[in-house]
């Protein structure tokens, strides 16, 4: 054996190794052969909550597929590789997806700085970054193999200001937001909606995402005397501020963005966050059927949880994985091209998902006004709280 | 007018929630010196037993406080019996970066358990508001207030009147006496990690049951703002730790009053960097006291350095240098990369921290400082991407000089805090100044390298272009190390009342310091920038300022090739654990502990 054979002969059953314990951690050892996808997301580190959270959506998902017969008869799985949503260890891992021939797609990071540092490197790659959480508005604009369905917030916004100031009346609002890429395109679009629709925004105010404390805040936020208050939260942060709200007194209507869409909002917020209004893709009682299948599969397989928005994300990016992988096979740029070809697909969040190809992105997501009664989201039915 | 006292009122309630971590970290720097980074996991563990002692066992308010404080004590006198005395012969640097692993393996540990997800926390007192001004407290306000204070009295009652309580101050005012006069230094030892290990959990316990909220990301920020409150106090000084408790508490608040919520923390690091500069010993220590760093030559371990070869060095750059041309995967040179870029930075730390004796821990900012120009220079102004990066280093160096200079009177853990302190101003005003670096929206479509009009784009060109700017870096400060001024440099961290003897002026040794090794910082972040194409304030975070401090004392401080041996092994370690997916961080806390343990002048020795 020459000196060349034995080290291809080490590479691949090193590689080999490394892709079975990728598998055995999907769960998906069965087949011999399955369609791998990269997935590059936080594991540890500050943001590891939301990949726990993908990796349940992405399980169930799986598991759907595969009962329907997977991918024209073979299986897929992931690879997850942890970033901890750090833009260092994101383009390792860009590097290391583009140079696994089994990868086929990526999907991923979390955050938009860990994402878009990777974005050049799928792109001359040529392996499609296929993100659903990363929410900048330049991120497709980084080439044609960066596609997203995170919901464009340019969507989103115009239906809470909508919400907010025609069907709920309030007509001066005080604005937090939480201070990232996403919470200030997310402000942006909101305030321009909210005072075309005629409200006034008296104070808008930013906060980082590690803030507990937000009494002196919302001291700022009365004296603005304002009929209603907006939060551009996630959930645990929302919940914080609604319960110190109620705490010093403050007790105007409370509206918030999807993302604190979450059995754990209720949890943390507890009485404090009744009657808090909210827009969403999608409720528990939605009576859609790709809504009914996703909760009960849910429900069912992780002991009765309640599925929260980041579960709902990662299982339609699933599914849209598959969808576009059954039109474009294996070949990388078959793959980018079959994203412009998957027309309404089922999906969660936007009802049909179809990739509007100008801008890669899926507009058109579904939008149900919901508010918490005796602790549980439900339906608004129009009475004022 | 009344808004004033609501947050004066908000101001208070924070500040008492500050003051429980602080005492904690107060107690222990009072004798042993040290600040405890571990005092935040603590925090968060006792937050997690409180956790399963209110929601799984049901047990009454007092019963959780005393479950939560005898088994946070436990783990205290675990980390003082296993994770520090060992240390105790060993430098000082030691034990800090002692705590800095531990608390990796802390915090890892409970996320492990029990899931990154946050949890609720319900308080078990009644839910009643007592209306104060324009707004309202409640009973766990109270009980907060009432723990601070009563814990900071009886530790005053017991540091002044018992027995082991003179034994805990004489070992803080000198270690050795107190070890001849017959004090059981392990004993006192021990007996404060638990003390304060105790209050850390309880603290933790409370503070989530205020905001019914534990996560696993509540640890770093308790640490980081227990200790400027505890510094602005005095280090060491209990009463002290909590006036600058309610002190940081207020100055927060008014900050936020009169500038908007997302300027909070920026008050906070300020008000820190301004009670460093006018009382360098804090608010409330007298000015009988001795001054409490007597550090010099103590800090950084006096050990012979590993002596490389030079024709091995040669062989090891032409290696790394030819490594491309071999079939090695991407990902490989992207990992190198990483590792050439945070070896450019770790040699700036190197020379500062180790060579000149000023321990940096918020270096992440002069990477920020060098990316945010370099990117601007080739976005706005259309700077050639090469001199954009030469226009980064440059600035960073001016202007990381600048910033650092009020910190130039400082001496020791001092400078490590103030430096810590203008790492996180610089990150707060990069969010806050819109108009010049895009706020949190970022930048993004930064241009590739290049180098003479020749796009620098694969990934082989990156890393010999990374490695060469790099290697040249190096052969600059080890030319710089053999000269006069290396020789100063060292005379300087040694013993700088010496050295000023010898007339060497001090300010100015430490600006050209900070100018040759802001320079190297800032030329890493600039390619850096260049390299991901999109920043914003989250890419250079206090987290890569820990790590750089890690690698230089992992690869021997001052030691220009140890920096980049550092480098190669941190960035290398978790991507060879990657397959532990979970554990990684955990497995590298645990390394890095061993490392400490069994080699703490770093892997090739001081120089």
């Amino acid at each position: 054996m020459s000196n060349i054979d034995r080290r291809i002969l080490v590479k691949g059953s090193l590689a080999a190794m490394m892709a079975g314990t990728a598998f055995s951690r999907a769960a998906l050892a069965q087949s011999a052969e399955p369609i791998l996808l990269g997935v590059s997301g936080p594991l540890t580190g500050p943001n590891a909550q939301y990949g726990a959270q993908w990796k349940q959506g992405f399980d169930l998902a799986l598991d759907e597929i595969h009962a329907a017969g997977g991918i024209n008869g073979r299986k897929l799985a992931y690879q997850f590789e942890d970033s901890q949503s750090d833009p260092r260890q994101s383009v390792a891992i860009a590097q290391k997806f583009v140079s696994d021939p089994r990868i086929v797609m990526e999907l991923g990071d979390f955050s938009s700085p860990a994402s878009m540092a990777a974005s050049p490197i799928y792109q001359r790659g040529g392996l499609v970054q296929f993100g659903f959480t990363n929410s900048h508005p330049d991120f497709t604009k980084g080439g044609d193999f960066m596609w997203s369905t995170s919901v464009s917030q340019a969507d989103e916004q115009p239906l809470l200001a909508s919400y907010a100031v025609r069907r709920l009346g309030l007509k001066k609002l005080a604005v937090l937001h939480l201070n990232t890429d996403w919470g200030r395109t997310s402000r942006d679009h909101f305030v321009k909606a909210a005072k075309e629709y005629g409200a006034e925004v008296a104070v808008t105010e930013g906060y980082i995402a590690e803030e507990r404390d937000f009494r002196s805040t919302l001291v700022r936020v009365r004296d603005a005397s304002p009929d209603g208050l907006i939060l551009i939260s996630y959930y645990s942060d929302g919940a914080l501020i609604a319960r110190q709200a109620r705490q010093v007194g403050l007790k105007q209507t409370i509206c918030a963005a999807s993302s604190v869409y979450s059995p754990k909002f209720l949890e943390l917020g507890g009485e404090a966050v009744e009657d808090v209004h909210l827009g969403t893709r999608y409720f528990p009682q939605d009576p859609r059927p790709e809504v009914r299948k996703f909760i009960e599969g849910f429900k069912a397989k992780y002991n009765g949880q309640e599925p929260d928005a980041f579960n709902a994300y990662s299982y339609d990016a699933m599914n849209m994985a598959a969808a576009v992988v059954k039109i474009g096979g294996t070949d990388r740029r078959a793959i980018r091209d079959a994203f412009a070809k998957v027309k309404d697909v089922s999906s969660v969040i936007f009802g049909k998902a179809t990739f509007d190809v100008e801008s890669r992105r899926v507009k058109g997501a579904m939008n149900a006004e919901i508010v918490v009664r005796k602790g549980q989201f439900t339906l608004w039915d129009g009475k004022p709280t | 007018m009344s808004s004033w006292l609501d947050h004066t009122i908000n101001g208070l309630i924070v500040g008492n929630v500050y003051a429980l971590v602080a005492v904690g970290l107060a107690l222990i720097f009072g004798v042993s010196r040290l600040i405890n980074f571990a005092q935040g996991s603590i925090y968060l563990v006792g937050a997690y037993i409180g956790w399963i002692a209110v929601v799984q066992l049901h047990t009454p308010l007092p019963l959780t406080i005393i479950v939560v404080a005898v088994a946070a004590a436990i783990v205290g006198l675990i980390i003082e019996r296993f994770g520090l005395r060992p240390l105790q012969n060993s430098v000082r640097i030691a034990p800090l970066l002692a705590t800095i692993g531990i608390s990796f393996v802390l915090d890892q540990l409970v996320m492990l358990i029990f899931s990154p997800n946050p949890r609720a926390l319900p308080s078990q007192l009644p839910d009643v508001r007592f209306q104060v001004g324009g707004g309202t407290i409640g009973p766990l306000d109270l009980l907060i207030a009432g723990v601070g204070l009563t814990s900071a009295l009886l530790l005053f009652v017991f540091l002044r009147y018992t027995k082991l309580g003179w034994a805990v101050r004489a070992t803080a005012q000198d270690r050795d006496a107190a070890m001849q006069m017959g004090v059981d230094v392990n004993r006192v030892n021990q007996a404060v990690f638990g003390i304060a290990a105790a209050l850390g959990g309880v603290s933790g316990m409370l503070v989530g049951m205020y905001y019914n909220q534990i996560d696993t990301a509540m640890s770093l920020q308790a640490t980081l703002k227990g200790v400027v409150a505890e510094v602005v106090g005095g280090a060491g000084n209990v009463p002290g730790a909590v006036i600058g408790s309610l002190l940081l508490g207020l100055v927060e608040s008014y900050g936020v009053a009169v500038l908007g919520t997302s300027y909070r923390n920026l008050f906070a690091f300020l008000l820190l960097v301004v009670v460093l500069v006018l009382r360098p010993n804090g608010l409330f220590v007298s000015a009988r006291q001795a001054p409490p760093e007597p550090l010099t030559g103590t800090f950084i371990a006096p050990s012979r350095p590993v002596n490389i070869p030079r024709w091995a060095l040669l062989a090891a750059v032409a290696g790394f240098a030819i490594l491309p041309l071999f079939p090695v995967s991407f990902y490989v040179l992207q990992t190198l990369i990483n590792a050439w870029l945070l070896g450019m930075l770790a040699l700036s730390l190197t020379l500062v921290a180790g060579t000149m004796g000023q321990v940096s821990l918020g270096h992440a900012a002069l990477l920020a400082i060098g990316a945010y120009t370099s990117a601007l220079l080739s976005l706005t102004l259309a700077v050639p991407a090469g001199l954009a990066v030469i226009g980064g280093g440059l600035m960073s160096a001016a202007l990381g000089t600048l910033l650092i200079s009020p910190s130039f009177r400082l001496r020791g853990h001092y400078v490590s805090i103030a430096t810590l302190a203008i790492g996180e101003i610089v990150a707060l005003v990069i969010l806050n100044w819109e108009s010049v670096t895009r706020g949190p929206i970022g930048i993004s479509g930064i241009p590739p390298l290049a180098l003479f009009g020749y796009d620098l784009i694969s990934p082989t060109s990156v890393y010999w272009f990374s490695l060469a700017v790099m290697v040249v870096l190096a052969l600059l400060q080890g030319r710089l190390l053999t000269s006069h001024l290396g020789r100063s440099f060292r005379a300087i961290r040694d013993d700088d009342i010496a050295a000023r003897a010898y007339g060497l002026s001090l300010n100015r040794y430490k600006s050209l310091a900070f100018i040759f090794g802001g320079f190297a910082a800032g030329v890493s972040g600039g390619i850096a920038a260049h390299l991901y194409s999109y920043i914003n304030h989250e890419t250079f975070n206090t987290q890569q300022s820990i790590l750089a401090l890690t690698v230089v004392i992992l690869g021997g401080l001052g030691n220009v090739v140890g920096a980049i041996v550092g480098s190669v092994a941190l960035v290398g370690l978790p991507e060879v654990f990657r397959i532990a997916a979970e554990y990684r961080i955990l497995i590298y806390g645990i390394v890095l502990l061993l490392l400490v343990r069994f080699r703490p002048q770093g892997l090739l020795g001081t120089v």
